[in-house]
């Protein structure tokens, strides 16, 4: 491939990626343009701020249209060692619940901002995710990320989010619930990655605690490996948390298709808890989504999920399947609009309830 | 070579499609022998206090989804087994100066701010909401909290202990210096003391036990302090309902330890203490 279409498509990845949100990256963009998360944020497992490179070409390749001129363009560098970035998503949610009458707000989901403090420029850098909304000021990763050669294997130590499945911008997902490892949750401990070739890998060390302050001697080890082609991408990952009260493994695996315009993803993890009920449960939880691609800065996503809470125990399974539409008018603006259908035990009105939402969503 | 493993890849590639469509055809199951938390109906109902209908109707279907297991955000745990002792005089985690549930002050309740959406950090809980909790659910957690946070009432006509920490057989953590027992009714403070308990390692030798107590406003427990931190190894705790100085509900009824459906017996929970290293 030529270096300027390298050049083209990372940009229209980056731009993709930032059209998605800073805070959620949306794995399915990566896997339309073939290409690696670490090409276009900072962070190498993705989410967060976008690098210099992803940040110039979100803003000269894509959006359906796009304002101004080469001169302004935005690259996140506020300094020579500072990038700044963040995101702003403003809802109107709808809901309703059988044997309820329906409600809906006006919220502020979520308003973030990120600092990355490049001390020794590829190398060395602090990294920092402020969340200002909802509630107070809150920090959700602080990280210092060490190459130790660069561009190939890095270590990271701090609060961060693990590396687990696909970081799917809905941390509602029940694949993202039931890990339990999404970006509400961060947790404390070091990693260890290496992005070589088609390889994308990480071996991460934590606590367990999903946030909380460590209570024991236990420990929690995540692994989380990804091949990925132009096409196509398939990876697994494990886990296992060992706490006082008894372990918890998580297995997973995770892969997309492309084909034209369409791409396919799909996750599966099982989860063996000791820790939960009398003896322990094993859980499952699978997501399958297609996301097409009708036109630049448009995008449809159909999503079913399935939830399995006991695989001991017949018909007690949850699926929930979502239907949202993307539509990037112009750069650092994103429109969605969705609606998620959950279904459930019928004596369980919750596992039945109806979502519906419109987003703006500001970031840069 | 290089070609046929391009074209390998490929086909793996290829093959991925059909495996995401197959898992676009899973259903949800039709609910049949289940309760509403999606368990298995099992047994006579529980019993009908306001915490046993908070977990039933709350905590268990709607929470438990995200605080359950070793991964429980903030190691908050709503399961019917961990929820009282999660909650009850437990201090937050994003706001350690609030207790999670402070017993008679719902205001001063960071589970109220929580479900309210005025809490001083995160998401309004539900997190996966909305719907978030109707105002009926909000007033039966504050009416529960007001009232003193009592644990579950559980039916019938014996005094039993629902739970413990540690539970049976389970392991408590290194430098574990205190117990707790919950009852399905309020316990007589006069009767809940030293000699109403024993404790012994694996030799079976008796541990001290510096005090028993009901805490203020938790009637339904009776906590226990030891003289000294446990070493790891084996114990077993015995709460009486025989010998001398029996454990007994306000109403005088004995602890039925034996859970034979009569008053008398010992209530025994063996369990672990974990090593400082491993
Ligand atoms: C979709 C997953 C999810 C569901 C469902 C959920 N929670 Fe949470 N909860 C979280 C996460 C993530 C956090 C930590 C981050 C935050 O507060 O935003 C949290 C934090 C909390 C805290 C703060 C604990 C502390 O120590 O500071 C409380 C209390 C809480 N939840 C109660 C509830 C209750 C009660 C319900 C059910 C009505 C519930 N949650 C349902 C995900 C969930």
């Amino acid at each position: 491939m030529s270096s300027r279409r390298m050049f083209t498509r990372c940009g229209v990845v980056a731009l993709l990626l930032a059209l998605a949100g800073a805070a959620q990256a949306e794995p399915y963009l990566a896997a339309q343009m073939g290409l690696k998360c670490v090409q276009c944020h900072v962070n190498p497992t993705g989410g967060g701020l976008r690098s210099v490179f992803g940040n110039a070409y979100a803003q000269t390749q894509l959006a359906a249209r796009r304002i101004g001129g080469d001169e302004n363009l935005w690259t996140g560098q506020v300094m020579k060692f500072l990038s700044v970035g963040g995101n702003a998503r403003a809802n109107w949610n709808y809901s309703e619940v059988p044997n309820q009458s329906g409600a809906n707000d006006f919220a502020v989901e979520e308003a973030r901002a990120y600092f990355d403090f490049g001390v020794i420029p590829n190398r060395l850098s602090v990294y920092v995710d402020q969340r200002f909304a909802p509630g107070n000021s809150t920090n959700l990763e602080a990280n210092v990320r060490f190459w130790l050669t660069e561009n190939t294997m890095y270590v990271k130590a701090g609060r961060m989010y693990l590396p687990f499945g696909y970081r799917f911008e809905d941390d509602n997902a029940f694949v993202r619930q039931l890990s339990g490892i999404n970006m509400q949750a961060p947790d404390e401990g070091v990693e260890f990655g290496i992005e070589g070739g088609a390889w994308s890998a990480q071996l991460a060390f934590s606590n367990g605690t999903a946030g909380a302050p460590e209570v024991d001697e236990g420990k929690q080890g995540v692994l989380r490996a990804e091949f990925v082609q132009s096409a196509w991408r398939a990876g697994a990952s494990a886990a296992l948390n060992h706490t006082e009260g008894g372990d918890r493994q998580a297995v997973g695996v995770f892969g997309a298709y492309r084909a034209g315009p369409v791409v396919l993803l799909g996750e599966v993890d099982l989860i063996d808890d000791d820790t939960i009920g009398d003896g322990g449960r094993k859980l499952l939880a699978s997501l399958a989504e297609a996301n097409w691609k009708i036109a630049p800065g448009h995008n449809l996503k159909l999503t079913h999920e399935w939830f399995e809470p006991d695989r001991d125990v017949d018909e007690d399974e949850q699926t929930r399947t979502s239907l949202v539409y993307e539509w990037a008018p112009i750069q650092f603006v994103q429109l969605r609009a969705g609606v998620r259908a959950y279904d459930g035990i019928p004596q369980n009105d919750q596992q039945n309830r109806t979502q519906g939402f419109l987003q703006l969503h500001g970031f840069f | 070579m290089v070609e046929d493993s391009t074209r390998c890849l490929r086909r793996i590639g290829f093959s991925l499609a059909p495996v995401v469509l197959a898992l676009a055809g899973c259903t949800a199951g039709s609910g049949e022998g289940l309760d509403a938390g999606g368990r298995p109906i099992s047994g006579p109902p529980a019993g009908n206090s306001d915490f046993q209908e908070i977990q039933d109707t709350i905590f268990t279907p709607i929470c438990t989804v995200c605080h359950a297991g070793a991964n429980a955000p903030v190691g908050l745990r709503l399961d019917a087994a961990n929820s009282y002792a999660m909650l009850v005089n437990v201090a937050s985690v994003e706001a350690p100066g609030t207790l999670r549930v402070n017993p008679g002050n719902p205001g001063a309740s960071y589970l109220v701010h929580k479900i309210e959406g005025t809490a001083a950090t995160g998401a309004r809980m539900p997190a996966n909401g909305p719907p978030y909790l109707s105002q009926a659910q909000v007033d039966l957690i504050r009416g529960w909290i007001a009232a003193g946070a009592l644990a579950a009432q559980q039916p019938g006509s014996v005094l039993l202990v629902t739970s413990s920490i540690p539970g049976p057989a389970e392991t408590a953590p290194s430098g574990t210096n205190k117990l707790m027992l919950v009852f399905n009714a309020a316990v007589d403070p006069a009767r809940a003391n030293v000699n109403s308990l024993e404790l012994r390692d694996a030799t079976d030798q008796i541990v001290p036990i510096a005090s028993a107590v009901v805490p203020p406003g938790r009637a339904n427990v009776v906590e226990i302090a030891l003289g000294a931190p446990l070493a790891a190894g084996s114990f077993q705790l015995a709460a009486r309902g025989s010998g001398p100085a029996p454990l007994a509900d306000m109403a005088g009824r004995v602890l039925d330890g034996d859970a034979d459906g009569a008053a008398g017996g010992d209530w025994l929970i063996p369990f672990d203490v974990a090593g400082g290293t491993r």
